[in-house]
């Protein structure tokens, strides 16, 4: 261990995206999963400092300080995506850490679906870099973080012809979930009693519902939700909170994105604004 | 533009060599006058080969380099692919006629697989006009683009793998079966053909940057056109 | 990658049990169809027979490729995203698209052949090498419909385009097979035929395995 570091003030309030964890000499710990470091390398009070394995390194007083760097699961960086010659989405960057929700706000044909979908991995974007969940967007890893991915876009995902049932036991034995899991979820939105209704005889409500029920059965780390309170009554609206909050608590990420921001005011502790396909604060 | 008007006039000057010494060749001893047409069904059927080859390789170089030249040059040769693909079939049923009897010997492996061919190449020109998006276009079409080239050599082996009416390869390694004088009108026809593809090619290619152009400047951001609804005066409350 | 495919398979026959637009729509146009020609023709009941093969397999092809793109299994936007962000890779995919459509169509080409046999009385030994044409082509042409249903899948038209681009494709599938039974009619050998056959199918196969993700990757 070298010992001829300047002693960093442990007090201080550490930088952002990081948080101090308990000393552990020459000790890595536990293996979370790599991000890759940001371009931009912080400081910390003038103490050399060094990546290793994700975490920064600071050595205080002889003894050796792990800063755990809190991994962020979506990182969008310049995103610009054309269709044909018409930009949909300018100018796009943001970070979503995990244990984040994220609200974005925007008007009709502001690209906010669009954005979505790049966030999902579905769309690649013209130009401009992206990790999602240690993925880059760019390269073909982004399969393998696909199934932590859950998307609930304005038309819920479901077989006409098959009952709700039949829908979300096809989810559950592609996804490697226990079948008993669609019965508890069916029940949790509240269509048990519905189950082997047809999802073409269902009303939008109730198909919204089951578009819910798959995701509290898939348990994303990514939850991406679009207009995610449209078609709900005021019963099944807290489905939508439910749902953030546990994948929140399980260390994931959410991204909403509605064109009304009083539906996302108490879900998202961030908030952004997409207006002619620009994102910002 | 100046390498096209040079293409174009050195094909030109190919193209009235070749159409002279075909002219001037002995006639056939069987068909008589009639070969003659060999003069442009071979080099037709030549060329469609070679513009069918080239599509496939534009469409490997777009899958790799993702550029829109590669995807421009596959569409462009596709086209002039397709065009003498037709001309290959045209002239080998007004040879066909005379000779065989019919236009279209159904049995004759060359002739209806170039056919397939064709109706394969047209399918392809259809998919591109149906896909408007540049971007999306280019990759499907990439990819129809390399599955079909699986039929050029079909077409070419054809008439070594079932021996019908048509006759085997004309140009071979081991010498050509025709009168020198024949041989010689075949292979300056070969060279003014390839001239002619090139120089169409080049042409199409840049007819192509210029639809391209117009098709992909920047236009205003999507969300620019919604404006939020204006009601003043349109609802009594 | 087993498990997907089959599973995609699985749910794409689930639904058609439901749908029933292959028994409903497709049978009934491919009887048509076969119906027509005869009455075309007019009373010649020799050349009517002579025929009956060829307007079979002409039939065959011509509507049994509509089943791969049905419009109960059509992708729409959330279902296709849906799969994927399962997990589903494109290859999977496409191998379970077409083993649903495989045993469609297998089971169209049955039924057809019994309504040409009834109708045309052509002269053909019923042996158990039949059966193994019609699978053999049946798998094919499921191959080439899915890959032409990938390839145009979100085009106005589609259907239309799609046939466009599986006739010539199917071509050497046709000939593959109609000339192997006719082989059988006159007891030659059907070897060459076969071979043909499972050459072409292993071409559509590599194609369709290859194909699979650049396709994916071409729909919005």
């Amino acid at each position: 261990m070298a010992t001829n570091h300047r002693p960093v003030n442990l007090l201080q309030t550490p930088p952002p995206g990081f948080a101090v964890s308990r000393p552990k000499v020459g000790c890595w710990g536990d293996t979370e999963p790599l991000f890759p470091p940001p371009a931009n390398e912080v400081s910390v009070g003038g103490v050399a400092t060094k990546w290793r394995r994700g975490r920064r390194e600071v050595t205080v007083a002889g003894r050796l300080i792990h800063l755990r760097a809190m991994s962020p699961i979506l990182t969008l960086n310049d995103i610009e995506v054309l269709f044909g010659n018409v930009p949909v989405v300018a100018s796009a960057s943001c970070v979503v850490e995990s244990g984040q929700c994220l609200g974005i706000q925007g008007p009709n044909g502001s690209g906010k679906t669009t954005l979505l979908r790049v966030m999902a991995t579905l769309l690649k974007p013209t130009s401009g870099k992206g990790f999602i969940l240690d993925a880059d967007l760019a390269t073909p890893q982004v399969d393998e973080v696909r199934r932590r991915i859950g998307l609930s876009g304005h038309l819920p995902a479901l077989s006409d012809h098959l009952t709700l049932r039949e829908n979300l036991e096809f989810v559950a034995r592609i996804s490697d979930r226990s079948q008993t899991r669609v019965i508890e979820v069916l029940e949790m939105v509240g269509l048990a009693g519905a189950a082997d209704r047809f999802a073409e005889r269902c009303s939008h409500g109730m198909r919204k519902r089951a578009d819910l029920a798959r995701l509290f059965m898939t348990e994303p780390d990514l939850l991406l939700l679009d207009e995610p309170h449209a078609g709900l009554d005021s019963s099944a609206t807290p489905l939508v909170a439910a749902l953030v909050h546990r994948t929140i608590q399980k260390g994931g990420a959410a991204v909403l994105v509605s064109h009304d921001p009083t539906t996302m005011v108490d879900l998202a502790d961030q908030h952004m604004t997409l207006r002619t396909g620009v994102l910002s604060q | 533009m100046t390498k096209v008007r040079v293409l174009m006039a050195l094909a030109a000057i190919a193209a009235g060599l070749g159409l002279y010494l075909a002219i001037s060749a002995p006639p056939e001893a069987v068909q008589r006058t009639y070969a003659r047409i060999l003069h442009i069904h071979a080099p037709s059927a030549w060329l469609a080969f070679l513009a069918f080859f080239v599509t496939a390789f534009g469409s490997i170089m777009w899958r790799i380099r993702r550029k829109e030249f590669w995807d421009r040059l596959a569409a462009s040769s596709a086209e002039i692919g397709v065009l003498f693909t037709a001309i290959a079939l045209a002239t080998g049923m007004i040879w066909g006629k005379p000779v065989w009897g019919v236009f279209f010997d159904w049995g004759d492996a060359r002739m209806a697989t170039t056919a397939i061919m064709l109706l394969v190449y047209l399918g392809y020109l259809a998919l591109r006009r149906a896909t408007p998006d540049p971007q999306l276009r280019a990759a499907r079409a990439s990819v129809l683009g390399i599955v079909a080239v699986v039929q050029v050599p079909l077409v070419y082996f054809s008439v070594n793998l079932v021996r019908t009416l048509h006759q085997t390869q004309t140009i071979r390694p081991e010498g050509s079966p025709i009168h020198p004088a024949m041989l010689r009108a075949l292979l300056v026809n070969l060279a003014a053909f390839t001239l002619i593809y090139l120089a169409l090619l080049a042409g199409r290619m840049v007819v192509g940057r210029l639809e391209e152009k117009a098709e992909t400047e920047v236009a205003p951001v999507a969300g620019a056109a919604v404006l939020p609804p204006r009601l003043d005066g349109a609802i009594d409350v | 990658m087993t498990t997907h495919a089959f599973e995609i398979a699985r749910h794409d026959l689930m639904v058609e049990r439901r749908a029933k637009e292959t028994l409903t729509v497709v049978v009934p146009f491919g009887l048509a169809a076969l119906i027509a020609l005869p009455m075309a023709i007019g009373v010649d009941l020799p050349l009517i027979s002579r025929i009956g093969p060829a307007a079979y397999w002409s039939t065959a092809l011509l509507f049994g490729m509509q089943i791969a793109w049905r419009q109960s299994v059509a992708d729409t936007g959330p279902n296709r995203d849906l799969i994927t962000l399962l997990g589903v890779s494109p290859v999977s995919r496409f191998w379970g698209r077409t083993a649903a459509s495989a045993v469609l169509l297998i089971a169209f080409m049955l039924l057809l052949g019994v309504a040409a046999i009834l109708l045309f009385s052509p002269e053909l030994p019923l042996t158990p090498w039949l059966l193994l044409i019609i699978l053999t082509f049946g798998l094919g042409l499921a191959m080439i419909s899915t890959l032409a249903a990938d390839i145009t899948s979100g085009l106005s038209g589609r259907a239309p385009l799609a046939s466009v681009l599986v006739v010539p494709l199917a071509l050497p599938l046709l000939v593959g097979a109609a000339q192997a039974v006719e082989s059988l009619t006159r007891g030659s050998g059907i070897l060459a035929w076969l071979l043909m056959l499972v050459a072409v199918e292993i071409v559509l196969a590599v194609a369709g395995t290859l194909a699979a993700r650049p396709l994916e990757e071409a729909v919005r």
